[in-house]
């Protein structure tokens, strides 16, 4: 792609991804050839309408899709972990300017070809995900402070011995005691083999404290009350916000947000959104985040990438796309969104909807809905080219095909 | 009297009335009533002939059990909705016989959930043919081309007569209950959320329709939403809610240009426009809308509004909630006893924790409006007592432009408000 000599190396590059879903009809090819980076501390907003693709986009980095309907038709999404600060372990200090990293990769693995272990390993550590519907990422049964603390136990471990000064072999017997019933707070781990009492209470003591700091750093009043209680008792924004706590838990390296405040008033946005851009930018974590929403997402992100049936019709700079958007389904949406002095009855509404993506033909995918369509466009099928270092499209106005007329645009006024 | 209640006017639909609902909290296994959560609290505006009034707020400060009310779909716990009837303005709830039947044509409802309101079992002619039948307007032949005319103005047609609502995507699921709603011909239809589930190329459409429906049959709307770009867009006059009162009330425009209600304020603070700048300033508010059943004394909003002067209603609750989220105290809080919401006894188990409080709210730690309308604070031994200032309610008040708004500020203090 165009803009790689322009940045920073990426955290993460996804390369022609396919996913498909079987079903009655036929292969739904909901993710039909994706490639993008996520360069190293951004935010890249990925938008577009209902069922185009962008949650299953999401949910592959950390395969999270039943497979089968799903089908991984091809493609890569290759991640880079980042070099641990050895100053602090990944805790954040001076060195490493809290970050908790040195500069530098670690590793790159293909997340679509490691081993389920591996990718354990990487869930909720060095990738973490929050969901539109907390309520549903959340264990009902348990307290929050427990909800966290088994991430801790999951993938701190040895700090946690550390921390509680204990031998090293015990790690295996609480790694191996988390993965099995990960109660915390219930005075569970007087069962734990080993340890003398003294040692079992600085672990509880130790994981408390790691758990209050995570939800403390999510502004939430009072973590200590917080943890003892359960999620149905927290208001919408207060179960966001420990499901972030969660994510964040481990400092990972990406975090991917699909339609985190979907669920909530804007006034509650409004905060949780100040909350992830805080945090992101303090801890240097590049993010993905997933939205319908073209203001929301004009103000979180540095690059923008806009998704149409599974593919990805435009991207580039926020303030590009933004200022000067070249693909019609892009101009279409921000045409769509009522403004100040917009005449009541005279929205710029798309017409048709959503194509089924069942065997989708080699057409560009907005051909019926694109009121520049030429003939080109129903015979051709657009890639992402550039138009500038930061900003590509997948259209023929920008990007003749070979063989077609070239579509003009009238400009979309309102 | 009905006069008196609600003044008469010529274009005049409905009048909404001092409407209270409220629904009883049960609790044991007797569900004995122990208490009652305030959805709706006295809430009074007018929507005339034609025009469109937005209805706006959070999750839960009672705008779809107020359109319920108003389409005649619960009964108020107290006020009344009234219906401009051969010339005067008659109670919904004391209608009868056909004056009964002859308002419920008349006022039609649209839910946000297109699934839940169009049942999964029935097909589109049924659907929408259904009022027709009911009350007898159209059968056989004549229902069809009824149904299918319906159809043709939201955009659907005769091929759609014969499919279930899954067979449709969520846009024309909402036509269809548009199609519904508009088979008897109202004259005012209350909309609940009625895009809020919509991609915005679909909520554009739809938009559309309403506003070209509208032009047509001279339709009123009530236009429930929480997106303030759809309201501004929709929207003659507004009405912004707050935990089941009205916080602000006039013209859209007029409100938009210059809010006089702190809420209506941080609303708009909260979501800046695609049009916007793209470094606004962004806000969010403080904390959640309170418990319904219990709300906060003086004005609603002042346990979250950034501007509370002393006399906004500083009471007992607002101490436990800052001890709630203070450690070291909550904890060794054993006992409040209240002589009146603004004065009690807060018992503790020790005297370190009382003495804790009593410096706490002296002190930085609570806002400073707070600290003045308190008028007593005691420290004796493990209990505290604590008075503030009695606050009535603050009540709405129309202001210059006509406009009305419960807030004691002046316009031009909320206006020229700055978040520090
Ligand atoms: N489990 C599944 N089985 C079959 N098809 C699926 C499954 N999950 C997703 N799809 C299909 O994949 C496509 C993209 O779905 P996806 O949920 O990613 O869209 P989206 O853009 O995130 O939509 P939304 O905004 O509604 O969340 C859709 O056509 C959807 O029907
Ligand atoms: N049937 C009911 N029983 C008890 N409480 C209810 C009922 N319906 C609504 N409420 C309560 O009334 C308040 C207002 O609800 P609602 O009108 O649905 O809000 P909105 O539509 O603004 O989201 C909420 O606190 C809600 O929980
Ligand atoms: S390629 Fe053709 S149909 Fe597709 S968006 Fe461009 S002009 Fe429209
Ligand atoms: S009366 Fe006005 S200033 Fe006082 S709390 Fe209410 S909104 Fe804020
Ligand atoms: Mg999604
Ligand atoms: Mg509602
Ligand atoms: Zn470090």
């Amino acid at each position: 792609m165009l803009d790689e000599r322009h940045c920073a190396a990426p955290v993460a590059s996804v390369r022609d991804l396919k996913v498909h879903f079987q079903s009655k009809r036929g292969i739904v090819h909901a993710v039909d050839g994706v490639s993008f980076d996520i360069r190293d501390g951004e935010t890249l907003g990925l938008v577009g309408e209902t069922g185009c693709g962008k949650s299953v986009t999401g949910r592959s980095f950390l395969r999270l899709l039943p497979v089968p309907p799903c089908i991984l038709a091809g493609g890569s999404v290759t991640f880079h972990t980042h070099v641990v600060c050895k100053a602090c372990a990944g805790v954040g200090c001076e060195a490493c300017d809290g970050t908790g990293r040195q500069a530098g990769w670690d590793r790159s693995v293909d997340l679509l070809g490691i081993s389920s272990e591996d990718m354990r390993r990487i869930r909720g550590d060095r990738i973490a995900m929050i969901f539109q519907d907390p309520g549903k990422a959340l264990n009902p049964t348990l307290p929050i402070g427990a909800q966290i603390a088994e991430v801790f136990l999951q993938h701190r471990t040895e700090e946690l011995i550390a921390l509680a000064g204990l031998p090293p072999d015990t790690v295996g017997a609480i790694r191996r005691f988390a993965s099995q019933s990960p109660r915390f707070g219930d005075g569970w781990l007087l069962s734990l083999p080993g340890p003398r009492r003294a040692q079992r209470q600085r672990v509880e003591e130790s994981l408390a404290k790691m758990v209050a700091d995570a939800l403390a750093e999510t502004q939430v009043p009072n973590p200590g009350k917080l943890m003892a209680r359960y999620p149905h008792e927290l208001s919408g924004g207060m179960r966001q916000r420990v499901m972030i706590a969660q994510a964040l838990a481990c400092n990972p390296d990406l975090l991917i947000a699909d339609e985190p405040t979907t669920a909530l008033d804007v006034t509650v946005e409004a905060r949780i959104l100040e909350l992830i851009r805080n945090l992101q930018q303090r801890r240097k974590t590049s993010v993905l985040y997933i939205s319908h929403d073209l203001s929301l997402v004009r103000r979180i992100s540095d690059r923008v990438a806009v998704m149409y049936a599974g593919r990805i019709v435009e991207i580039g700079t926020t303030a590009e796309v933004f200022a000067n958007p070249r693909h019609p389904y892009t101009r279409g949406l921000m045409a769509a969104v009522p403004g100040a002095d917009t005449p009541r009855g005279k929205l710029a509404a798309i017409r048709g909807t959503v194509p089924e993506l069942v065997d989708p033909p080699a057409a560009c995918r907005f051909a019926g809905r694109c009121p520049h369509e030429t003939g080109t466009c129903r015979s051709n099928d657009p890639v992402l080219e550039a138009i500038t270092p930061s900003h590509s499209v997948a259209c023929f106005i920008d990007h003749p095909a070979q063989s077609g007329e070239r579509p003009t645009y009238e400009r979309v006024t309102k | 009297m009905r006069a008196a209640v609600a003044p008469q006017a010529d274009d005049l639909i409905l009048s909404v009335r001092e409407v209270k609902k409220h629904y009883p909290i049960r609790e044991g296994a007797l569900q004995r009533v122990v208490g009652h959560v305030r959805a709706v609290d006295g809430v009074s505006f007018d929507i005339r002939r034609g025009e469109t009034v937005g209805l706006v707020g959070e999750s839960g400060c009672g705008k779809t059990t107020l359109g319920r009310v108003i389409a005649a779909l619960a009964d108020p716990t107290d006020g009344g909705v009234h219906y401009s009837m051969d010339g005067e303005m008659r109670r919904i709830d004391r209608l009868e016989g056909k004056a009964a039947q002859t308002f419920r044509r008349n006022c039609q409802m649209v839910f946000q959930d297109s699934f839940a309101s169009l049942n999964p079992r029935h097909l589109v002619i049924d659907l929408v043919g259904r009022p027709l039948k009911v009350y007898n307007e159209a059968a056989s032949a004549d229902l069809v081309e009824r149904v299918v005319e319906l159809l043709e103005q939201v955009g659907l047609g005769r091929q759609h007569l014969f499919r279930y609502p899954h067979q449709f995507s969520g846009g024309q699921r909402q036509r269809i209950s548009i199609a519904r709603a508009l088979a008897l011909n109202p004259e005012i239809i209350v909309l609940d959320e009625p895009t809020s589930a919509l991609d915005v190329s679909v909520q554009a459409q739809i938009l559309n329709l309403l506003n070209d429906l509208q032009k047509e049959r001279n339709l009123a709307y009530l236009f429930v939403t929480h997106d303030l770009s759809v309201v501004r867009h929709m929207a003659d006059r507004l009405v912004v809610m707050y935990l089941g009162k009205v916080a602000e009330a006039g013209e859209t425009q007029a409100i938009f240009d210059s809010p006089h209600h702190p809420y209506t304020r941080e609303l708009m603070a909260a979501k800046p426009d695609l049009e916007a700048e793209a470094n606004v300033e962004i806000r969010g508010l403080e904390g959640t809308v309170p418990d319904p059943a219990r709300p906060p004394q003086g004005c609603r909003f002042h346990t979250r509004c950034e501007l509370a002067t002393s006399a906004c209603g500083w009471e007992v609750d607002d101490v436990i909630r800052w001890l709630e989220d203070a450690p070291g105290m909550f904890e060794h809080l054993v006992g409040v006893e209240r002589t009146t919401e603004f004065a009690a006894e807060l018992a503790f188990d020790n005297e370190d924790a009382a003495g804790l409080l009593s410096m706490a709210v002296r002190s930085e730690q609570v806002p400073e409006t707070m600290r003045a309308a308190m008028r007593r604070l005691n420290l004796d031994g493990t209990k505290v007592e604590i008075e503030f200032e009695e606050v009535g309610e603050v009540e709405l008040t129309v202001r210059d432009d006509g406009r009305m708004a419960a807030c004691v500020l002046a316009p031009q203090e909320v206006a020229s408000w700055k978040s520090p």
